[in-house]
């Protein structure tokens, strides 16, 4: 699969909104991949804050997945806590499961760019000039996914949490399936719209994978996650 | 803040500690240099000492510099016979590893290596020779100029700033040079604060630099300087000529405006705690408005 062959039409448009908001960045296609590469600028009022050297692959599967981020300038040191990947130098700019909040499927990239990823590189500035996270940040792994479900779901319930996502990576749910809450009731007596929302939210993929590692890192994502837990669900 | 207040963090923020990563480099350099000297000067007893504003105490991070005495014994001709060919033979010895630039009675060194090609190294290699066997007066070559041969003495030097009380308006003067371009020697514009200060070392240093500006402004045209070390053999006043007391004159008389004007912030900037207090408080009402995504790393 290649986006930019199979939607010439979407692919002329990511890149005209991109190289005119940001003249410093260049598409390239390399063996069939897009590759959005150069200096990315911080703004903020119309004012440089900072520049990173970036490069971001796009998926094949674009609009669909996210891009690959990587910093390419060797500023931000490969380290965990700054949320580089220290094997591939990948960025974690973003949970997947909180894709539709920052940047829904189907935005345009510019708004990936004026988003999560400004986001992501402002931060990282901030670290540096030894200023918290300024918008937190989830801890690495299956941690950050519990603490993310436990936000969501307002549980910390790791059976309720597993559930909810055995229901999102489902292809199908049923009304008279137990509700994952473990209330006793049927689905669709009980928490049968918040699970439709949260499907068209996120991905089956996104949640697949999640319920899998959650699954894998089991008690220990709960035990390993130091802050408070929030209280626990209430049927809406 | 007070003027004196604003005024040390200024030079607080120029201070290059030992551990400072451009006092680290300089040190790496000076044992590179003083090998390069003494392995082509093997049959030489050399004095290797150091000088500078280092060795004076009035390092700025915007204007630094080491000078690597170089200095043969007084009848001692195995680097050179003459001033000049000592000059001439370290000149050589040094363009094997660096790019040497001659300054009057120094070479300049700069980086001539693709990595490093005409970095400058902030060293400058003064060659000359004892005078007597007290190894206190030297003589130096002057490659500029009609005459050849300079007396000096390098202790005498370093004390005269070291001690002269006015340290921290001598650096401020040495940022005040540099941020305006003004082409006054280093020792020349020393000598002046010094001289001008001589009876102000108990007055604050917003006063001090107040009264060194004025006295440049209004009295510029009188001002002489003597060479500590030899005030009657070293003639400094080619070192200041008119065109340059002009110069000083109508910088000085512009710092003076720009404090009144807009205090001394206009004269010196924002200093480093400025700076980073503005920068984060843009970043902070950037964030205030951006998305407010949190970074995750997939690996655990």
């Amino acid at each position: 699969m290649t986006w930019q062959r199979d939607d010439p039409v979407l692919y002329e448009k990511e890149k005209a909104e991109v190289e005119v908001h940001f003249p410093e960045l260049r598409f390239v296609v390399e063996n069939d991949l897009v590759y959005v590469r150069g200096s990315f600028a911080v703004m903020f009022e119309g004012q440089v804050l900072d520049r990173y050297s970036v490069e971001l692959q796009l998926p094949r599967n674009h609009p669909t997945g996210l891009p690959v981020v990587r910093e390419t300038g060797g500023r931000i040191p490969r380290r965990d806590d700054r949320h580089i990947n220290t094997v591939d130098g990948t960025a974690c700019a973003l949970l997947p499961d909180e894709r539709w909040r920052l940047w829904p499927p189907g935005s345009p990239l510019l708004k990936f760019f004026n988003g999560p990823l400004h986001s992501f590189f402002l931060a990282q500035t901030m670290v540096e000039e030894g200023e918290p996270w300024p918008f937190g940040q989830w801890a690495h792994g299956a941690k950050g996914i519990f603490q993310f479900y436990r936000e969501l779901l307002k549980t910390s319930d790791l059976r309720v949490m597993t559930n909810y996502l055995a229901y999102l990576a489902a292809k199908k749910v049923k009304g008279h399936w137990p509700c994952p809450c473990r209330s006793g009731n049927k689905l669709r007596e009980c928490h049968f719209d918040q699970i439709k929302e949260l499907r068209d939210n996120i991905s089956r993929k996104d949640a697949e994978r999640s319920l899998a590692r959650l699954k894998a890192a089991g008690a220990s994502a709960i035990e390993m996650t130091e802050a408070k837990p929030p209280a626990p669900i209430t049927q809406s | 803040m007070t003027a004196d207040e604003y005024l040390r963090e200024v030079l607080d923020s120029q201070a290059l500690g030992d551990d400072s990563d451009e006092v680290k480099v300089l040190q790496k350099h000076r044992a590179a240099v003083e090998k390069v000297i003494c392995d082509n000067f093997k049959d030489t007893a050399l004095t290797i000492r150091y000088a500078g504003s280092k060795a004076k105490g009035t390092m700025n991070k915007e204007s630094y510099d080491l000078d690597i005495i170089s200095y043969v014994c007084a009848g001692d001709n195995t680097a050179g016979e003459t001033l000049e060919d000592i000059y001439t033979n370290h000149k050589q010895a040094l363009a094997m590893k660096y790019y040497v630039e001659p300054k009057g009675s120094s070479l300049r060194l700069k980086g001539c290596n693709p990595e490093d090609l005409g970095v400058d190294f902030h060293i400058d290699v003064v060659p000359g020779r004892f005078t007597d066997e007290t190894k206190t007066d030297a003589y130096l070559y002057q490659s500029g100029g009609d005459k050849k041969r300079l007396k000096t003495n390098l202790d005498l030097h370093l004390d005269h700033v070291r001690h002269s009380g006015v340290i921290d308006a001598i650096r401020l003067s040495k940022l005040w040079r540099v941020r305006n371009g003004l082409p006054v020697r280093t020792f020349v514009l020393e000598l002046a604060v010094i001289k001008l200060l001589t009876d102000k070392k108990k007055k604050s240093l917003s006063a001090q630099m107040k009264h060194f500006w004025t006295e440049l402004r209004d009295n510029s045209a009188n001002l002489t300087v003597e060479d500590p070390a030899n005030p009657n053999g070293n003639d400094l006043t080619k070192c200041l000529d008119d065109n340059l007391k002009s110069q000083l004159a109508a910088a000085a008389k512009h710092a003076l405006e720009q404090i009144d004007s807009a205090g001394w912030e206009a004269v010196f900037g924002k200093t480093a705690q400025q700076e980073k207090a503005a920068r984060v408080e843009i970043l902070r009402r950037a964030s205030a408005v951006a998305t407010p995504s949190r970074p995750w790393l997939p690996r655990v």
